[in-house]
């Protein structure tokens, strides 16, 4: 369990080897969703709040845990990274914040976006949701899976192709590009990743 | 990610460093008021110290290449590399954006 984290806290607790590692942000908060979260020693298990997981690089941090840990290369880490890094942007922002894409879609929407942004991160409720990342790996494969809270979106809706105009869409078209493998579940609350190694 | 502003002799240059990433959206603004230069008529957005792009960063360069062309600013991106290059090209952004590599 970890409390006040800050990205010197949380690269440490990773080197510790844990296979859990759950942020508390006060003492009432309830057990949550982790207690039954499968652990493993090939793999770790990270929650965190919205607040801290959009203020300290969660994708690159990982990433370099997956190097340290001889799980990646240098040159593979870099594709995990991206992909990783539009999952849990999708998780806090569109998930545990609740801002649709198509809030940057008219002239302007770029303000209007990073005060959505703003204002819901000062939302004690929002800021409180977790984003929660599942790594495990075998021999051959690499899996993650980052799960939010957020009200889940249609999936039918998640764009197949570049469109080269559209001031959003691409993360999903990345991810399905670079990974092996890329799957939604919970009506759009989880994306699993996997990577051949 | 962090910027420095510099006027050129014919153009106003911004050189980004770090990581453009979902997280900047505060920062584009800033990037956006460079263009309410008088007369400005180019304006290089220089990425060559730039380790990392996500989705959302390369979205803003497209607001920026919109918010230059209401201007009749002609935008250029400089200097992409390794990540931040595989980004621009895997999103096609030089379609639209002109890239000088």
């Amino acid at each position: 369990m970890l409390s006040d984290v800050d990205r010197g806290s949380l690269a440490a607790a990773l080197r510790g080897s844990y296979a859990a590692l759950i942020e508390v942000v006060s003492d009432d908060e309830p057990a949550g969703d982790w207690t039954a979260a499968a652990l493993s020693s090939t793999g770790f298990y990270l929650s965190l709040s919205t607040a801290t997981s959009f203020s300290l690089q969660l994708a690159a941090l990982i990433s370099d845990e997956l190097v340290a840990r001889a799980v990646l290369s240098v040159e593979q880490r870099s594709v995990v990274e991206l992909c990783l890094q539009e999952a849990v942007a999708n998780a806090i922002v569109h998930g545990n914040l609740g801002i649709p894409s198509t809030a940057k879609d008219h002239p302007e929407g770029y303000r209007v976006f990073s005060q959505l942004l703003n204002e819901r991160l000062a939302d004690p409720l929002l800021r409180r949701r977790r984003t929660d990342v599942f790594t495990r790996w075998s021999g051959r494969t690499l899996d993650i899976s980052v799960a939010d809270q957020g009200a889940g979106f249609d999936t039918s809706l998640i764009p197949t192709e570049i469109d080269t105009t559209s001031r959003s869409g691409r993360g999903f078209v990345f991810m399905r590009a670079l990974a092996g493998r890329v799957a939604v579940t919970d009506g759009g609350r989880c994306v699993s990743l996997r990577f051949a190694l | 990610m962090e910027f420095h502003a510099r006027n050129l002799a014919d153009a106003i240059e911004a050189r980004l460093t770090g990581r453009l990433e979902f997280t900047d959206h505060d920062r584009l603004r800033d990037i956006v008021a460079l263009l309410d230069a008088p007369n400005l008529r180019r304006f290089v957005v220089d990425v060559s110290g730039l380790d990392f792009i996500d989705s959302a960063g390369l979205g803003m360069i497209l607001i920026l290449q919109e918010e230059a062309e209401q201007k009749n600013i002609k935008l250029i991106v400089r200097g992409p590399r390794n990540d931040v290059k595989r980004s621009i090209d895997l999103a096609k952004i030089g379609e639209i954006v002109s890239i000088e590599y």
